[in-house]
This record gives C-alpha cells, sequence and structure tokens, in this order.
C-alpha cells in the first residue's frame, strides 16, 4: 500500500509539472497531498505512532482541501492569469524530468545507504524535492511559483515522515501553521493587484 | 512564564487592528514595550528554562535578544518621524506595526529556541511576516521585491528545513526524540549515528542560512528588497533579522565543530572567500547608500561566520553586535538623507548649520568610518581578534600556507572595501553643493542611541560580558 501511495505521489507530481492551466496545477497539488495524508496515515498505522496519524490527518484536511480552496478563490478574486505555460517546453521536460529522477537516486545512494528504514521513499522524497525546485522555476506566473513552494513543503513532510519516521508532533504542528500564515500573506500580497510576474 | 514575553508583540498586533487618530504616538511607544523582556531578563539566571527545554534563556539567546531590542528601540523611534521623509498612509503604518508584532514573535521563537523545529519555525514566522512589510512602500517595485523575498526566501527556509531533517534523522538512533534538541546534539554530538548525513544536513540548513544572508550565489536580492522597502523596513532586516540568521548558525556550528572539525572549516572558509570576493566588487561598482550598506552588511556577516569557526567567537560576537548596531543606525540616517535628494551621494552631509543638524552629521561620519573598522571602532578590535584567531588555526592546521595566502587575499578584499567608502565618506562631506538641510529632534535621539550602543561595546563590563557569552 505505502509502494503504491509513494508512487501516486511522485505520479501527481510529475504531472503537475507538466500542466499548462492553473486550475488543473491546483487539483494536482490537492491530489499530491492527498496521497501524502494516506501515506502519513499508513505509515502511522504501522509504526502505531499517534503523533503520525494526527500530522497525516490534519494534512488530508489542510493541504488536500482547505489550502487549494483557498487558492482558487485568491485566484478567482484576483483575476489571476490561468494559463501557465511553463518556460520549459514540454518536449524537453520529457527528457529532463526522467534525468532529474535516474540523477537524484544516484546523488542521494549515500544518504540512502545511512537509513535503515524506507530508504527509497527517501530517495523519491529528495526527487520529489528537485521537482518541485523544478516546478517553481519554469513558471513566470506567481500563483505555479507558490503551488512550486507548497509542493516543496509535501516533499519535506514526506522527507521528514521517512528519514526520521514523523518529526516530533509540536513542529510538524508550527509547520502547519507557519503554512496557514503562508497562505495569508499570500492573500494579503494579492489582494487588489494582478500579478504574472 | 512564558506567556509573558510574547504579551508586548500581542499588545502591539491587538492594537494595530484599531484605529488611532488622535495620537500618532501611541504606537511607536507601544513598540518600546517590546524591550521589556529584555529587562526582564537581567533579572534572572541563565540558563533560565522559560518553556520546558523547548524555550531556554541561555547567554548566547539573552546576548541576541538584548541587542535585538536595542535596535528595535530605535526602529520605533525612527518611526516617529517617517511620514516626513516617505508617503505611507495611516493603514499602512498600522500594517507595518502588525506584521512587527508578528515579527518580534517569530524572533522570540528563534532565539530562545533550544529546539531546531521551533528555531525553523520561528525563522519562518519572522520571514513571511517581513514579506508584507516590504509591500508597505505602494509601489511596483516593492510589490515584485516582496514576491521575490517571498520565492526566495521560502527556497532558503525549505533547505534549512530539509537539512534539520537529515540532522535529526543523524542522531534519532541515539538519542530518540531529543535529537531536536541543540543541547542534546552538542552533548552527545562525538556519538552521532551517522556523521556523514550530520554534515550534509548541516551544510543544506547552512546553505539555506546564507541564502537568506545574501551570500554567494544569492549576493543582489537582499540588496534589491531592502532597497525597494521603506528604510525602517531595511533597518529591521539588516539589524534583526539577519540576527535571527545568525543565531542559528551558532548553534548548528557549534555542534558541527564537535562532529567534525576540518570538513567545517573547509567548507565554510571557502564559502566565505567566495561570498566576500564577489561581495567586494560589487561593493565597489555601488552607486546608492542602500545597495552600499546591504552589501557591506553581507561582507560583516561572512566575516563573523570565518572568525567563528576559526575558534574567535569573542571576535564574532563582538562583530556581530557592532555590526547590529552600525547597519540600522545607517538606514535609519539614509531615510533621513536621502528624503533630502534621493540617491545624491555628493554633499548629502553638508548644509546641516545648526547644532541639531551638525550632531547629526558628526554621528553619521563616526557611523560610515566606524562600519570600515576604522579605531577605535568596536570592528577594529573584532576584526584583530578574528585574524589572530585565523593565524592560530592556520598554524595548528594541516595547510598553514593556504591559510596564510587566503588571509593576504582577504585583506585586499577588504582594502577594496574601504577605498570605497572612503570615497563615499569624501563625496558626502566634500563634494557637491551646500543646500540647507533641518533634521528632527527625533532623528537625531536615534543617532545618540545607535552611537551610546556602539561606544558600550568598548566597556569593561560588555566586553567581560561577550567574553562569558563566548566561553
Amino acid at each position: 500500500m505505502n509502494d503504491f501511495l509513494i508512487g501516486v505521489f511522485l505520479a501527481t507530481l510529475i504531472i503537475a509539472l507538466f500542466t499548462t492551466r492553473l486550475y488543473r496545477l491546483l487539483f494536482w497539488y490537492s491530489f499530491n497531498s492527498f496521497t501524502l495524508g494516506l501515506l502519513a496515515l499508513s505509515i502511522g498505522e504501522d509504526l502505531n505512532d499517534n503523533a503520525l496519524l494526527i500530522s497525516g490527518g490534519l494534512t488530508l484536511v489542510i493541504k488536500a482541501l482547505i489550502i487549494p480552496y483557498v487558492l482558487k478563490h485568491i485566484t478567482q478574486k484576483s483575476k489571476l492569469e490561468r494559463s501557465i505555460r511553463p518556460r520549459i517546453k514540454i518536449h524537453n521536460a520529457i527528457m529532463l524530468v526522467p534525468a532529474i529522477l535516474v540523477f537524484t537516486f544516484y546523488l542521494t545512494e549515500p544518504i540512502t545507504n545511512q537509513i535503515s528504514n524506507h530508504a527509497n521513499y527517501v530517495a523519491i522524497s529528495i526527487t520529489a524535492l528537485f521537482l518541485a525546485l523544478l516546478l517553481m522555476i519554469e513558471h513566470k506566473v506567481v500563483m505555479a511559483r507558490i503551488v512550486g513552494f507548497l509542493v516543496l513543503e509535501n516533499s519535506l513532510f514526506l522527507l521528514g515522515t521517512t528519514a526520521t519516521n514523523g518529526m516530533p508532533m509540536l513542529v510538524e504542528l508550527g509547520i502547519l501553521f507557519d503554512l496557514m500564515m503562508a497562505i495569508v500573506v499570500i492573500n494579503l500580497l494579492l489582494r487588489n493587484e494582478r500579478i504574472t510576474a | 512564564m512564558s506567556f509573558i514575553i510574547f504579551l508586548p508583540a500581542i499588545l502591539l498586533f491587538l492594537m494595530s487592528f484599531k484605529k488611532i487618530h488622535q495620537n500618532k504616538k501611541i504606537f511607536p511607544l507601544v513598540t518600546l514595550s517590546l524591550v521589556a523582556p529584555a529587562l526582564w531578563m537581567f533579572s534572572i539566571g541563565l540558563p533560565y528554562h522559560l518553556w520546558d527545554d523547548y524555550l531556554v534563556i541561555d547567554k548566547l539567546g539573552f546576548y541576541v535578544f538584548v541587542i535585538s531590542s536595542i535596535v528595535s528601540i530605535g526602529v520605533s523611534l525612527s518611526l516617529l518621524t517617517i511620514h516626513k521623509h516617505v508617503n505611507i498612509t495611516q493603514k499602512g503604518e498600522r500594517r507595518f506595526y502588525r506584521f512587527f508584532a508578528l515579527f518580534w514573535i517569530g524572533l522570540i521563537l528563534a532565539t530562545l529556541s533550544n529546539n531546531m523545529g521551533i528555531y525553523w519555525i520561528g525563522l519562518e514566522f519572522a520571514t513571511l511576516s517581513t514579506v508584507y512589510m516590504i509591500k508597505i512602500n505602494d509601489s511596483s517595485t516593492a510589490h515584485k521585491e516582496a514576491w521575490n523575498y517571498m520565492l526566495v526566501g521560502a527556497v532558503g527556509i525549505s533547505l534549512i528545513l530539509f537539512g534539520i531533517i537529515l540532522i535529526y534523522a543523524s542522531a534519532k538512533p541515539i538519542l530518540g526524540e531529543d535529537a531536536i534538541y541543540f543541547d542534546a546534539l552538542l552533548k552527545s554530538a562525538n556519538h552521532i549515528h551517522s556523521p556523514f548525513l550530520f554534515e550534509l544536513g548541516f551544510a543544506i540548513t547552512t546553505l539555506g542560512l546564507f541564502i537568506k544572508m545574501g551570500f554567494f550565489p544569492m549576493n543582489l536580492w537582499l540588496a534589491n528588497i531592502e532597497r525597494a522597502a521603506f528604510y525602517p523596513v531595511a533597518a529591521l532586516f539588516s539589524g534583526i533579522l539577519e540576527s535571527v540568521l545568525i543565531i542559528g548558525f551558532f548553534r548548528f556550528s557549534q555542534i558541527a565543530m564537535s562532529v567534525n572539525y576540518s570538513h567545517i572549516f573547509t567548507y565554510i572558509f571557502i564559502y566565505m572567500m567566495l561570498t566576500i570576493f564577489i561581495v567586494s566588487f560589487l561593493i565597489y561598482r555601488a552607486k546608492d547608500f542602500i545597495r552600499l550598506f546591504t552589501l557591506s552588511g553581507i561582507e560583516h556577516m561572512a566575516l563573523i561566520i570565518l572568525f567563528w569557526v576559526s575558534g574567535g567567537k569573542f571576535a564574532a560576537l563582538l562583530h556581530f553586535a557592532a555590526h547590529a548596531f552600525l547597519k540600522p543606525a545607517l538606514f535609519l540616517s539614509t531615510g533621513v538623507l536621502e528624503s533630502q535628494g534621493k540617491y545624491h551621494t555628493q554633499g548629502t552631509l553638508r548644509g546641516y548649520i545648526d547644532k541639531k543638524g551638525k550632531l547629526f552629521a558628526f554621528i553619521v561620519s563616526f557611523f560610515i568610518l566606524a562600519i570600515i573598522s576604522l579605531p577605535p571602532s568596536p570592528m577594529f578590535f573584532s576584526e584583530l581578534y578574528g585574524f589572530s584567531a585565523m593565524i592560530h588555526v592556520a598554524k595548528t592546521g594541516e595547510h598553514p600556507i593556504i591559510i596564510i595566502v587566503s588571509i593576504f587575499f582577504l585583506l585586499l578584499l577588504l582594502s577594496v572595501i574601504f577605498y570605497r567608502f572612503i570615497l563615499l565618506y569624501q563625496a558626502m562631506n566634500y563634494e557637491g553643493v551646500d543646500e540647507k538641510k533641518e533634521v528632527d529632534r527625533m532623528e537625531v535621539l536615534v543617532c545618540v542611541l545607535f552611537a551610546m550602543a556602539l561606544v558600550s561595546l568598548g566597556t569593561p563590563w560588555v566586553l567581560t560580558f561577550i567574553q562569558g557569552v563566548a566561553s
């Protein structure tokens, strides 16, 4: 089950990289967060870790539902550009993304050798980190870059869950709180303006 | 008890929602109450556990917090006259205070945290609150820079979290959940399960911190942001936000130096040399005050880090305090100078003919000369101690020739910066035309406050205290 979920997590991220419409990007972010939440719940259940179960539940509610909804609302309110053509052309990205995947797996080998549990998951989360950075770089539109940042945060959550079997509960809650504050600040920045660069 | 320390910031935050037309001075006065926790800290024994092991006031945290509090007094007082120099609406002013209060909460969390996770949360909180402060300047450049800051800051902060996760993962097998605490990590640094993972985590964390400090290769983003924001915001960035970053570096590096000193020293030494190399030439080319001071701030931060990892902790802490007082002082006085003619450096210190004006011009000259470490500036002494610490490392290390040559190269780069600032000083004092200028009493008071703070760094009591923090 965990292998399937992590596969879906990576797949949704790759699809997000090829997306050219903002709402679809938000959908894939939501789906990415949904699989992440399920994965945290699944690992939490395996380890019998209540903190991880709570974090997983909150991820499902906040990242998979509330944040995409709020971002969609902000997009509509601020009348933001919804066409988000990536700077890197899709036929180039098709070659670049697998190259990043292979390169990262090779690059992270010394790290994964040090991790006893979920070594492959750690490699995937670091790959996701690079792909999220690519998502931030390849778009000119601010909202797409913000989604890139949120996916980056998802990758870090996955890394924290897999490399350490979950960060302490207080830290997880703090990170979620900061994420909510980031959304508030983004909303304030976008208020009454239409920014594409 | 932990609640009390947040009380002034919460009070300021709540008050910022109220429209107070009658008395504009009320907000700066409430902002002054942010200093109250620092005063309280003088009366307690250190280390003091504010909230279990999560928030602990140790000597280093206390030192950084007191310095930040002094800077906050200067920033608060400067806000009394901000409307004379920039176009700021009352709504914008209230928003500034709202986010300043949030920023202060982030500062408390990051400065006093004994927990890597809470440090990160505080840093993120402080970063996010400053994003909106930039946008208070209602210009398209400021809006663009606010977004840039949001995104670059997000990358930096994500790298820091990435590194923290790796550090935590490296120590969790021996420390369990206590691997998140700085003090537990420091005690068990020699027994860390996977030193490679720890060092990698440290390298990534510091990379995130360096991006936020404006180090190589991200040298210009900070200068652009401070140029676009109002001058008190630039002062906050250079005087307080950088303190939050540097205390993180101090805490992480203390552990890393216990794990493998030579690796950390080599990594930091090369990185800082690269940064100072680039920054010295950027300073040489810089045309306006804010960019010059920002880039000089980056150079100072690089020197502080270099001194710290060379074992010159006293030098690093002294340099840090001098930097924290000088940079906001210069940014705040620049706000006054620029309102007389933006971007003009020639003759900006001429034309102050009354007593207040003469005192103001004298203190600003003192700041500019102090920033390039002319004696008796505290920076002169901190550099002396810092370079002697580096020479000591060269003598005891494996590659003395390389380090000694690098030190000479570093001095050459610092002389480029020195030359540029002397030119600036001469242009401000001896070029341009005499135009009658006036300065507000409060602006002089702000300069006097920072000058007194700077002079106090040379007093035996303060020097002994800094030695106590360094030991």
